[in-house]
């Protein structure tokens, strides 16, 4: 019983290992395959960015799909992989991708992923001395800065958070011309926040001519924020600016409810700006300022959100990245006449990766997105605010 | 110097957060002498169950959550003693250990596929009380926690020294073939004392997230290593230790947070792990004879 | 097929975290501690590659004498702990390694960028392989070399007096002391022995990363580091290899088909393995059987 227990698991196995098989059906495809993280407790990010992807390979479907080289028109599928936000994970799923006839990859959710990621990536294209992977990534979540000069062929659709708390702390200034001090909040172990406050918002504050008055620390699994608040309570900065993500956010904030200690405005982190944040703590977060590159203000974006929905997926500015990215590589593909052939892969790969560099800028669904030199982009933004348990916009500067 | 008082004062009062899961821990160990790596989490999964009473009953008072949380911390315990300990042999020591990791992933997993990874709030009980003592504030709800503990403290210890169940769970652990001898199923003992460290944990779990405001899969290791370290500072199979050991870490974690920032924090309770591992390997209390 | 590399690559480095676990679980402590040498390993590797510019080979013997050097340390005052205090102990000492690297900065200029460990931020660009330009089969080669080593060395010990004292200290240390065994010798040679094997492992897993941190070696990892002897099982090195094999092919790659479905079917299965086979995947009655298969009974 055992053994043969043994047998079909070994057999179960060979079957599920064997790469991916394209499905030659009548019609042609082309594939995207995104990855992400669809374990723990950023589980909602990865079933996000995949609702959004299949929800736009749906609409370009729709609408007769991507016209090849040979001018015929082939339709794109889109296939998910999870890598549990684990670096070792993200380059077995690149290296999976690899091996398919995946012509692009989107992904990953995680930044601690993606820089293990991107440096298994080729360096240099053309670079015959670097024997790194040669596949086009283009991210539609992993937001800490810089990541995308590690390799030519990485690329990434997230906004500049210096841009945007650049404008947000000048903005400010001109709302509550009072407030002089800012006051920081971060999370030490989580490479997004700790990032956040000591290279973005400091600085920007500052620039913006605040001083900082100080900072409280704290690590993204703590649950006691006593002396934390004790310490913003002391200072008593103007502004409480906060880089951290949803749990410790929301304590923070309720430990300064049981303090009794309210900042004039309340700044956060980019991802917090989600329903997580709304459902863990929404009387307490309300009125945290935070700037984001998605909010359903156009016909576009309430599209965009509204089909993501249909696949179960909720629309904030991550996994609408997603949702453009799908487009943006379909615009890509038919510029750069990519062939659609199952034995050409390796070629039509090399022209995605070319044609995204050739971008100067891309269609988003707040505007059009300034691509950078870095491969990086530069996205129009927003300000929006917790009030009454939702997400509103606070304020447009488009 | 006030200040450093009051971040300690705050420290140990979220230390009986510690205090009640260290309690769970202690029992398992003292009883079975098995770690029970899923224990935290299954406390947790009970907290989550708990909730389930408000998709039932929409604004149903925190207390009948709790009351929830409590039964399902029992159930939950229960299933992790068939899953984990009862078919294995008790010459595997090594099997139970790793089963219940198998255990511990499996129930983040359930709680992470039921609540797609985000935090949810939690409700509580003198959430916004602030009780003032001279100089120092105490938070409402960590007095009440800690009541909580001394409470299941007395509960157990009665059980375990004034009922027959508490005396054949005694004799189970000190000498399980003598006990067999004596007319004692081992196995009913086993899976009573599961379902009894279970409810346990199912209040642990409902107090824990009571008092964060939020439950969340992220506290499931750290509250796993909190809770064998209480353990071992409690002394193995102590009620009272652990009580008094999660006081002691909460304490030093603030102090320390305070002295060398929060990176370092958690260096310093290792450290005074080591400290009581060298110098008093015993722990704070050694057990009573009611343990190993 | 670099797919196919990639993962013998992973399957390499977990056996030799494994195996580091392995020969310290024979003389019966259980140790939580290797993923901390696993981490002192990938950093001594990492640091001496790209700030001092060794090569590769020489950097990996620096990381496996650390894991070794510290792991004696370790091994004396955990004379003093038994069972699952034992198991706390390391524990502990694991996830206070993880912290000191957590706090670790070690920058040096280069050129306009500085490079090094950064506290929180990690260890990036740890590039020897592809500024080398190896390939995906070479680093698979490379690594499993050193894996058929210590697997050698393992199984050599456990067919010499060596491998019996350890394994008499873990069935019995009372019996074993009253024979003449030196307990304090053969603990703590086995847990220095083990502390190389993850010190070197952690070298490997630094290169191939190319970026590590401390979340990198964290309890989960721990953790796994014995679940790999004791799953596959306690008689045999390839025990361990078997149940690397079974976590990191069938589990985490072999089940991506099912979807979701794969995480919850992770800890499901690891509690089935252990009920169904308490011993390990390859336990004593089991490799009685395959030497059977391969004909090595030798008579009735």
């Amino acid at each position: 019983m055992k053994t043969l227990a043994t047998a079909v698991a070994a057999a179960l196995a060979a079957m599920a290992l064997g790469l991916p098989s394209d499905v030659t059906a009548q019609e042609r495809t082309v594939k995207i395959t995104g990855f992400g993280a669809k374990s723990g407790v950023i589980r909602s990010f990865g079933i996000n960015s995949e609702a959004a992807m299949l929800a736009a390979a749906e609409e370009i479907n729709k609408a007769g799909g991507v016209k090849l080289a040979d001018g015929s028109k082939a339709k794109i599928a889109v296939e998910f992989l999870d890598d549990r936000c684990n670096a070792e994970e993200g380059i077995s799923v690149i290296r999976r991708i690899y091996g398919t006839d995946a012509i692009v990859a989107v992904g990953p959710t995680c930044s601690n992923v993606a820089e293990p990621l991107f440096g298994i990536l080729q360096k240099k294209v053309d670079d015959k001395g670097d024997s790194g992977l040669q596949m086009p990534v283009f991210t539609d979540v992993a937001i800490k800065g810089g990541l995308a000069k590690i390799s030519e062929w990485a690329f990434r659709n997230v906004p500049s958070e210096f841009i945007m708390y650049s404008s947000l702390y000048y903005w400010l200034k001109t709302q509550y011309p009072d407030a002089k001090t800012v006051y920081g909040g971060v999370e030490e172990d989580f490479a997004h926040s700790r990032a956040l406050w000591y290279s973005v918002m400091k600085d920007r504050a500052q620039a913006n001519g605040y001083t900082i008055v100080g900072e409280s620390k704290w690590l993204l699994n703590d649950a006691n924020f006593a002396t934390q608040v004790r310490e913003m309570k002391k200072v008593n900065a103007d502004i409480l600016s906060i880089a951290a993500h949803p749990f410790t956010t929301c304590g923070l904030l309720k430990e300064m409810k049981r303090q009794g200690y309210k900042p004039k405005v309340l700044v956060g982190l980019t991802s917090s700006s989600t329903s997580e944040t709304l459902q863990g703590c929404a009387k307490d977060v309300e009125g945290m300022i935070i700037p984001t590159s998605f909010a359903p203000v156009n016909k576009e974006a309430k599209f965009a959100a509204d089909q993501t929905a249909k696949y179960k997926g909720a629309a904030d500015l991550h996994s609408m990245a997603a949702w453009e990215n799908m487009f943006i590589l379909k615009q890509v593909m038919e510029s750069e006449k990519i062939s659609g052939d199952k034995s050409q892969v390796q070629a039509d790969r090399r022209k995605i990766r070319d044609g995204l560099a050739k971008l100067k800028t891309t269609q988003g669904l707040l505007g059009v997105s300034k691509r950078t030199a870095d491969r990086e982009a530069d996205k129009p933004y927003l300000f929006v605010h917790a009030k009454g348990g939702e997400w509103k916009v606070l304020h447009n500067p488009l | 110097m006030l200040d450093f008082l009051q971040a300690v004062l705050d420290g140990m009062l979220f230390g009986a957060t510690y205090a009640l899961i260290g309690i769970g821990f202690t029992l398992v160990f003292g009883v079975m002498h098995k770690i029970n790596m899923a224990y935290a989490a299954a406390s947790i999964g009970g907290a989550y169950c708990g909730l389930l009473i408000l998709q039932v009953m929409a604004g149903a008072s925190p207390w009948l959550v709790f009351l929830c949380a409590f039964a399902s911390g029992g159930l939950i315990g229960y299933l992790v003693y068939l899953a984990c300990f009862h078919f294995i042999p008790l010459s595997s020591p090594l099997a139970t250990l790793m089963s219940t990791v198998g255990m511990l992933l499996l129930i983040d997993e359930i709680i992470v596929h039921a609540t797609e990874g985000r935090a949810l709030g939690y409700p509580a009980v003198f959430d916004d009380v602030m009780l003032r003592a001279g100089e120092f504030s105490l938070r409402g709800d960590l007095l009440l926690v800690f009541g909580v503990s001394v409470l299941c403290m007395a509960v157990l210890l009665f059980l375990l020294y004034k009922t027959r169940l508490g005396l054949a769970t005694r004799a189970v652990s000190q000498q399980p073939v003598a006990a067999q001898l004596c007319g004692i199923r081992v196995t009913r003992v086993n899976a009573v004392t599961f379902v009894i460290t279970g409810l346990l944990g199912g209040i642990a779990g409902a107090m824990i997230g009571a008092s964060v405001g939020a439950l969340s899969p992220l506290l499931t290791v750290p509250l796993t290593v909190k809770g064998l370290i209480v353990t071992v500072i409690g002394g193995l199979g102590s009620i009272p230790g652990a009580i008094v050991a999660g006081l002691l870490v909460g304490a030093f974690e603030n102090a320390f947070q305070v002295l060398r920032g929060v990176t370092e924090r958690d260096l310093y309770v290792m450290l005074l792990l080591f400290a009581f591992l060298i110098f008093r390997p015993g722990g704070l209390f050694a057990p009573k004879g009611g343990g190993g | 097929m670099d797919f196919y590399y990639g993962m013998a690559q992973i399957v390499g480095v977990h056996t030799l975290l494994g195996l580091s676990a392995y020969i310290v679980l024979l003389t019966g402590q259980v140790s939580l501690a290797q993923a901390g040498f696993f981490a002192i390993g990938a950093y001594a590797a990492g640091m001496l590659t790209v700030l001092a510019g060794w090569h590769l080979v020489p950097a990996l013997g620096v990381g496996g004498l650390a894991g070794a050097v510290t792991a004696c340390a370790v091994g004396f005052p955990a004379l003093r702990v038994k069972g699952l205090m034992l198991v706390i102990a390391t524990l502990a000492f694991g996830e206070g390694v993880r912290i000191f690297f957590f706090n670790f900065d070690y920058q040096i200029a280069r050129g306009d960028i500085t490079i090094g460990p950064l506290g929180g931020e990690g260890f990036r660009q740890i590039r020897f392989f592809p500024e080398n330009g190896w390939t995906t089969a070479e680093v698979m080669f490379f690594i499993w070399v050193f894996v058929i080593i210590v697997m050698l060395v393992l199984w050599w010990f456990d067919r010499s007096r060596y491998g019996a004292v350890l394994r008499a200290v873990g069935e019995d240390e009372v019996a074993a002391q009253s024979v003449g065994i030196n307990l304090t010798a053969v603990k703590v040679s086995s847990m220095t022995i083990g502390g190389a094997i993850a010190g070197l492992g952690g070298g490997l897993y630094a290169h191939y990363t190319t970026h590590i941190e401390h979340s990198s070696f964290n309890v989960l990892v721990a953790t796994f580091a014995i679940a790999y002897p004791i799953v596959g099982g306690l008689s045999n090195v390839l025990g361990t290899l078997l149940a690397v094999i079974f976590v990191q092919v069938f589990l985490v790659e072999g089940l991506r088909f099912l979807g979701d479905w794969r995480n919850l079917l992770f800890g499901a299965l690891i509690v089935l393995a252990m009920n169904l086979r308490p011993h390990g995947l390859l336990d004593a009655q089991a490799l009685a059987r395959v030497r059977r298969l391969f004909g090595k009974d030798r008579g009735a």
